[in-house]
């Protein structure tokens, strides 16, 4: 018996010991939000203290291993993450440390959500600038896609950084603003991570304020026109949204608008300022999960929207509530397919031509579109890879496909053929998406990119901080 | 082997096969990309639990359900070791495989030994006991599970059950005294 039990135990141990060391070699797959490029990686390290991120960089320098940072991993081309690097997860270096209400200004560590900035300043009646319409995002991440949202009166999310502190491919941490290594602040911010590790931020914050929902129903002829002289003249509107119909029947020609107008009295603000959570929302989730099977769902979809949204009209609701919108209800888990975002900027101007050869495209090819909301931002180039080239609307497209090469393969000839007419109408894209753009496309929306990969170049000599985007486009 | 000891033996296995369940569904999951290759994984695991049940029962009859069970808890063992290894489809086949057979071993065993008790008339009285404190364990330790994993990752927890095993093959090879 004596002998049974010591032959288990030793085969066991041999057994569970071979089994470790095999675990520790395994491959880590990574993938982000896009679930269209799994990469098998080195190893994750989660950042906890500044010392700490410093130690890892050095030693990346001395292994010429490559870095990536990621935060929410909500960009979609594999830009948080290299074929055998080192994934730097900042999303538990979130404290907030430094905060200043009578001088509006907020110091985060770069991991740190916009949730976490809401939760710490809306008991003072202070609000974010310029976030995106979700609450889940990272500071950093934001900043080095260089977001944008709702707001219709600031810039694009460089507008409102005050200034950062890096972590430089030589390990060193720099401060970084307008006035103290300002050279980096633009290349830094909507720079994608590659000019070092972005450790925390100083953003500039503004009230918070209680708004009236106005929303209606609008012909995409008239949109232009209602935008310029009724939103953008009444100086009362601060933040804007609208939605273009991806229904058969109404194809990007039925739209409705939502503006959040300054209430006068502002007093009642505190009756509205506990801060949303995200609901369950089942009913949108399910509609949304009807429109993706059928022509039939996304009418249905479309009219009860409608009547959703358009029946908030005369709501009340605070600054920091219109920011944080739902996100729980795109969720989506499907084993062979996933939803990916498109986002394309037009000068106000363009918009109508735009849309009437966006149709063409969308009524001729196989696209399953679920969702396009239109925002607008103010000309905004001060970043070296701006999108905002003049005043523009910009369009989110929600899309579902599946995940199979030949899937990917037809979106791409889709979404080449809706960037060509965007930048037919002196249009530009958004970049933190799956690379479907070709090469030419992004040098003709990004005319200083090649600068921009210079730069990186000469900040980066030995390319210590990579991702996939670089990979694609930097040739 | 006595009832007493066997109940030992099977309250700890099977407690330890409910742990790893859920957490196993959820790693097949994430290996396979397709709701047919998690069909596939199941539907393995069935049939050849389905076809090696005639070879079992032969050779439970000749090397007693001892040993058949010592099979199943030192297997199991192998088999937790492997789990926290596994990222391709065809190396989850295998393990269903694996697991299938196992699987029809414990099993078979199980009803075996319980039928081969001649005591008849109390059967269905015994059967309830016997289930009782099966699902007693089980439960409990289940629930213990769903606060240890926050402590745990998924791969420790597969290597802690495969340690469990190797301490059920110890209540099974020790002699009959407890």
């Amino acid at each position: 018996m004596r002998k049974s039990i010591i032959l288990i135990s030793t085969f066991y141990v041999m057994g569970l010991l071979f089994s470790l060391w095999l675990y520790n070699q395994k491959p880590i797959i990574m993938e982000d939000v896009g679930q269209l490029l799994p990469t098998k990686i080195k190893e994750v390290h989660g950042a906890t203290s500044e010392a700490e991120l410093q130690k890892w960089v050095k030693k990346s320098i001395t292994n010429g291993e490559k870095i990536s940072v990621a935060g929410m991993q909500h960009s979609q081309g594999g830009h948080t993450y290299y074929p055998n690097g080192v994934v730097i997860d900042m999303k538990n270096y979130n404290k907030i440390l430094d905060y200043n209400p009578n001088e509006k200004t907020i110091t985060v560590q770069s991991g740190a959500t916009w949730d976490d900035v809401q939760k710490k300043i809306n008991p003072d009646k202070l609000a974010i600038r310029v976030m995106q319409s979700q609450s889940i995002f990272t500071i950093g991440g934001s900043i080095s896609v260089n977001a944008h949202g709702r707001d219709i009166r600031y810039g694009s999310l460089i507008d409102t950084v005050e200034s950062f502190r890096l972590l430089n491919p030589e390990g060193d941490i720099i401060n970084v603003s307008r006035t103290e290594n300002s050279e980096l602040f633009p290349l830094v911010i909507g720079g994608y991570g590659l000019f070092g590790i972005i450790l925390d931020v100083t953003l500039y914050l503004t009230n918070d304020e209680l708004y009236q929902i106005r929303s209606k129903n609008i012909d995409y002829l008239d949109y232009p026109d209602y935008f310029q002289t009724e939103v953008m003249q009444n100086e009362d509107i601060r933040l804007h949204i609208a939605r273009l119909s991806v229904a058969p029947d109404t194809l990007l020609r039925e739209m409705y608008v939502t503006d959040y107008e300054l209430v006068e009295n502002q007093e009642t603000l505190t009756n509205y300022s506990k801060l949303k959570k995200d609901t369950l929302a089942a009913p949108q989730k399910f509609m949304l999960g009807l429109s993706r099977y059928s022509d039939w769902g996304k009418n249905l979809l479309w009219e009860l929207q409608n009547k959703l949204y358009v029946g908030q009209d005369g709501n009340y609701i605070t600054r920091n509530n219109a920011m944080r919108g739902d996100s729980k209800f795109m969720e989506y888990d499907n084993p062979t397919k996933t939803e990916i975002l498109q986002e394309y900027f037009v000068p106000v101007d363009e918009l109508i031509p735009y849309l009437d050869d966006l149709r063409t495209v969308l009524e001729t090819e196989e696209l399953n579109l679920l969702n396009i909301t239109v925002r607008y931002v103010n000309k905004d180039e001060e970043a070296v890879l701006s999108y905002a080239k003049e005043d523009m609307f910009a369009l989110v497209l929600l899309i579902n496909q599946g995940r199979s090469k030949k899937d990917i393969q037809n979106t791409e000839k889709v979404i080449q053929k809706m960037i060509d007419v965007t930048l037919k109408h002196d249009g530009s894209y958004y970049l933190p998406y799956y690379s479907y753009p070709t090469q030419s496309q992004m040098d003709e929306a990004y005319p200083r990119k090649k600068e921009f990969f210079e730069q990186k170049k000469q900040y980066d000599p030995n390319e210590v901080f990579m991702n996939l985007f670089y990979k694609e486009y930097s040739q | 082997m006595n009832f007493r000891k066997f109940l030992i033996a099977q309250s700890i296995l099977i407690a330890a096969g409910s742990v790893v369940f859920p957490f196993y569904l959820l790693l097949i999951k994430n290996v396979g990309d397709s709701y047919s290759q998690f069909g596939w994984a199941y539907g393995l695991f069935t049939l050849t639990a389905a076809f090696s049940y005639p070879i079992i029962g032969r050779l439970g009859d000749r090397f007693g359900d001892k040993k058949m069970l010592l099979i199943y808890t030192l297997g199991m063992a192998a088999v937790m070791l492997l789990i926290p290894l596994l990222y391709e489809v065809w190396q989850v086949y295998v393990i269903q495989i694996v697991m299938g057979i196992l699987g029809a071993v414990q099993k078979n065993t199980e009803k075996a030994f319980l039928a081969r008790n001649k005591d008849t008339d109390n059967a269905a009285t015994r059967m309830g006991n016997y289930h009782l404190y099966i699902s007693l364990w089980s439960g409990i330790a289940i629930i213990l599970t769903g606060y240890l994993i926050d402590f745990l990752t998924i791969a420790s927890l597969f290597y802690f059950i495969s340690f469990v095993y190797i301490i059920a093959s110890f209540v099974i090879v020790k002699r009959e005294k407890i």
